[in-house]
């Protein structure tokens, strides 16, 4: 990690801060201030008592944390997001190398959990009123006082001790993060790292009472790469391609909000071309993300049917994006100030053309997935993340929309096209894994006619803005990926590569909130349950076995809780009365032919 | 010997194993099974459990925190098991090679659990559905060639699985 600058302070409170009402009971200085997003200085003791009053009172909500090594101690960037206003206000403050702690929010805030976690893990800094403080995303092998984002950090720091152990005869063990089983009634179940609900292997450890979920643990770190770090090392202009590697169904929602981030910085508007065509991209992505995630639910349930259909129709989606630019999944079609390459006109009829074939299937299938009485059983009430429960874990995306937030940043925070396009923002109250399910089966509609119109109405003209330097600075850029905000901190010195690039990824906040959605559930709905978060996961079965944590004895593997899960949807087909479901998909796929 | 890899190369059942890739890998592995390539055809099932498998399919760097479990995962498969690296991060970790948490990459990591394991790459960014299922072939004519062969013949090496 190189050595940060200090970004000069502005003079006090400009004229146009829109919180300077809010901020003035405490002590806070804007360091600057434009119409999306703004910096302020806050004292260290401060900042719990603002960010309470922020959250709580004002509605805002919890981006992310930035952590930053200076020269004398550690910044902490407070992001939070004014949703209903547009506005991002970054809250700095800088904590002492003495101290290096920060009081906790978690407490009282759930959602900053992982996120403090993360800081202590990478930066080193205690949050002191932290539940649950424990290593988050470093191996269980990473050396004790070893932090990969402090300055003067060396790959060969981290490696003290070999990076493999050596092969054990053992079975698995069991990691750190565990729930203890309290007696005999209770028992434990492991389910990962390699399960069948998530791309990135994580290990949950489910504490259920008969059949019934009473507690729930997560370790991550298995998909831990260090992208932060490694931006740090690249030019400007190489980070999209790293970062467009973060995760391959994003692939162009997390360049697109590091470029926002660099442009916005640079103060440099791309031209009306490139936003047309990036919005094609990014909706072209979303469209095959969800009609991913609702083969895969649908797989979870033992409705294949509805997997391979899906699946099959997300094709063509797969095809233009090829055709526009040149890849099934890495796009690389963004670039600081404009696009990589055009598209030709010709295309842009073909893109139109292909959208509108996308929603006759999609149509088909949001009527069979929704007026099904079976799935309706299955998914009604199941794990309900409340209004208030979703504000409180800072959920961003489909999650907080199918718990009735109205959280959008293509519509709170416009950027690229999509102030220039009709659509609107899906939402749905009830907050249960239905509702999710609606929100992403009727964006996928709206985002059909979103890349017809953007396809016809896509204006001529050059595409880059030709970038040649980008100076001293930081903004941040943010993106409504298929998943949910995608949230980016870019800081410069004027040099080649960006000093600090924080990347939050959707899921990063989403999967914690499990946490609250899981606990006093049914076993055979968890499987559904952790996918309707839509984590990036594959669909293979990749469970170990779970044992009884008295006996020893192997309970379920990951084909049982599959099974379980799938036996609860036949038991209700048989209580309902209702034919199967593949049969009843046959006819209405006859029928519609007909 | 030979019978073991003639009955392995019957109907492939692969256990796929992310060790720290970024999803494109893994969600081209699945449309292999959807129904424009459907890969069941030729009696590829994807398996939840390594204990069924008779390849493991391996995405991604490997991690430090994924790779000791991945070496839990070949050792809990039935031999002989061939190992398919797919992507470019599972042949040589690629633009994370000097990541501070990448462990070694999969290869070595396997043949630090055995030195004689079956390992073909397919490479790309990701590999197109199309290049997964020629990794897949090649493999199988490999193992049809080992099958034909005499008992001792020698285990393939990585360069002569590769693809060409």
């Amino acid at each position: 990690m190189t050595t940060t600058t200090r970004i000069p302070a502005a003079p006090a409170t400009a004229p146009d801060d829109p919180l300077a009402a809010l901020t003035a009971p405490f002590d806070v200085q804007c360091e600057s201030v434009s119409s999306q997003q703004g910096f302020y200085h806050v004292a260290p003791e401060q900042m719990v008592p603002l960010l309470r009053r922020v959250i709580e009172a004002e509605g805002g909500r919890l981006a992310t944390v930035t952590g930053v090594d200076a020269r004398d101690g550690t910044e902490l960037i407070y992001h939070v997001c004014f949703d209903p206003r547009g506005f991002t206000a970054n809250f700095r403050t800088l904590i002492p190398r003495s101290t290096d702690a920060m009081e906790s929010i978690t407490p009282w805030l759930p959602g900053a959990e992982f996120i403090e976690r993360e800081i202590h893990d990478l930066l080193g800094v205690d949050f002191p009123g932290h539940p649950r403080m424990r290593r988050l995303i470093l191996a269980d092998d990473w050396p004790a006082g070893v932090y990969p984002l402090r300055r003067g950090f060396r790959k060969e720091h981290g490696q003290a001790q070999p990076p493999t152990r050596a092969p054990d005869p053992a079975p698995a063990r069991v990691p750190e993060a565990v729930a203890t089983p309290q007696d005999n009634g209770r028992t434990l179940l492991s389910i990962g790292p390699f399960h069948p609900l998530q791309e990135e292997p994580e290990h949950y450890q489910l504490l259920v009472e008969g059949e019934i979920v009473v507690d729930l643990d997560v370790r991550i770190s298995y998909n831990h790469r260090g992208i932060e770090e490694l931006s740090s090392r690249r030019t400007f202009d190489q980070v999209p391609y790293l970062v467009e590697r973060v995760c391959g169904i994003c692939s162009a929602s997390h360049p697109l909000a590091y470029i926002r981030a660099v442009e916005t910085l640079c103060g440099c508007e791309p031209p009306p071309r490139a936003r047309y065509l990036r919005t094609i991209v990014c909706e072209l992505e979303r469209l095959h993300s969800h009609l991913l995630w609702v083969g895969l639910a649908g797989h979870f349930l033992g409705y294949n049917t509805v997997f391979m259909w899906a699946w099959r129709y997300r094709e063509p989606v797969m095809d233009i994006l090829e055709r526009i630019t040149g890849n099934r999944c890495t796009y690389a079609n963004a670039k600081i100030g404009g696009c990589r390459r055009d598209v030709p006109d010709e295309l842009l009829p073909e893109i139109e053309r292909a959208a509108a074939a996308v929603r006759g299937p999609t149509e088909m299938l949001t009527k069979a997935v929704l007026d099904d009485p079976v799935l309706h059983a299955r998914l009604k009430n199941v794990c309900v993340l409340s209004t208030a429960d979703a504000q409180r874990w800072c959920v961003t995306g489909p999650t907080a929309r199918g718990s009735g937030l109205p959280i959008d940043v293509r519509r709170d925070y416009p950027y690229e096209a999509y102030d220039q396009l009709d659509w609107q923002v899906i939402t749905a109250p009830e907050g249960d894994v239905l509702a999710k399910a609606k929100v992403r089966l009727l964006e996928t509609l709206e985002s059909t006619r979103m890349i017809q119109q953007a396809a016809r109405e896509c204006p001529g003209g050059p595409i880059d803005a030709h970038v040649a330097e980008v100076p001293p600075g930081e903004a941040v850029g943010q993106v409504e990926a298929p998943r949910g905000e995608t949230f980016h901190y870019v800081r410069s010195d004027g040099g080649r590569n960006p000093v600090r690039h924080k990347i939050r990824a959707p899921s990063f906040v989403n999967v914690p909130s499990f946490r609250a959605a899981c606990i006093g559930q049914h076993i055979a709905d968890v499987t559904i349950a952790l996918a309707a978060v839509d984590p990036c996961y594959s669909c293979t079965e990749r469970l170990f076995a779970a044992r009884d944590a008295a006996s020893g004895d192997t309970r379920y593997d990951g084909k049982h809780l599959l099974e379980l899960s799938h036996q609860r949807t036949r038991w209700f087909e048989r209580q309902l009365g209702v034919a199967p479901f593949d049969q009843r998909w046959a006819r209405q796929f006859r029928e519609r032919l007909a | 010997m030979n019978w073991k890899l003639w009955a392995l190369k019957k109907s492939l059942f692969v256990y796929h194993a992310n060790v720290g890739a970024c999803n494109n890998c893994d969600i081209e592995i699945v449309e292999l099974l959807t129904p424009r390539y459907d890969v069941e055809r030729f009696g590829i099932v994807l398996v939840g459990s390594p204990r069924h498998a008779d390849a493991l399919l391996v995405t991604g760097i490997c991690t430090r925190q994924a790779a000791p479990r991945l070496q839990e995962l070949y050792r809990a498969a039935a031999q002989p098991c061939v190992v398919l690296c797919v992507g470019t991060c599972a042949l040589g970790q690629g633009i994370f090679a000097d990541a501070y948490h990448a462990g070694r990459p999969v290869d070595e990591t396997i043949r630090a659990v055995d030195p004689n394991a079956i390992i073909a790459y397919v490479p790309g960014c990701p590999p197109k559905p199309e290049a997964m299922i020629l990794g897949v072939v090649k493999v199988w004519s490999k193992l049809e060639e080992l099958a034909r062969g005499p008992a001792a013949a020698p285990r393939p090496t990585p360069a002569e699985v590769r693809p060409a």
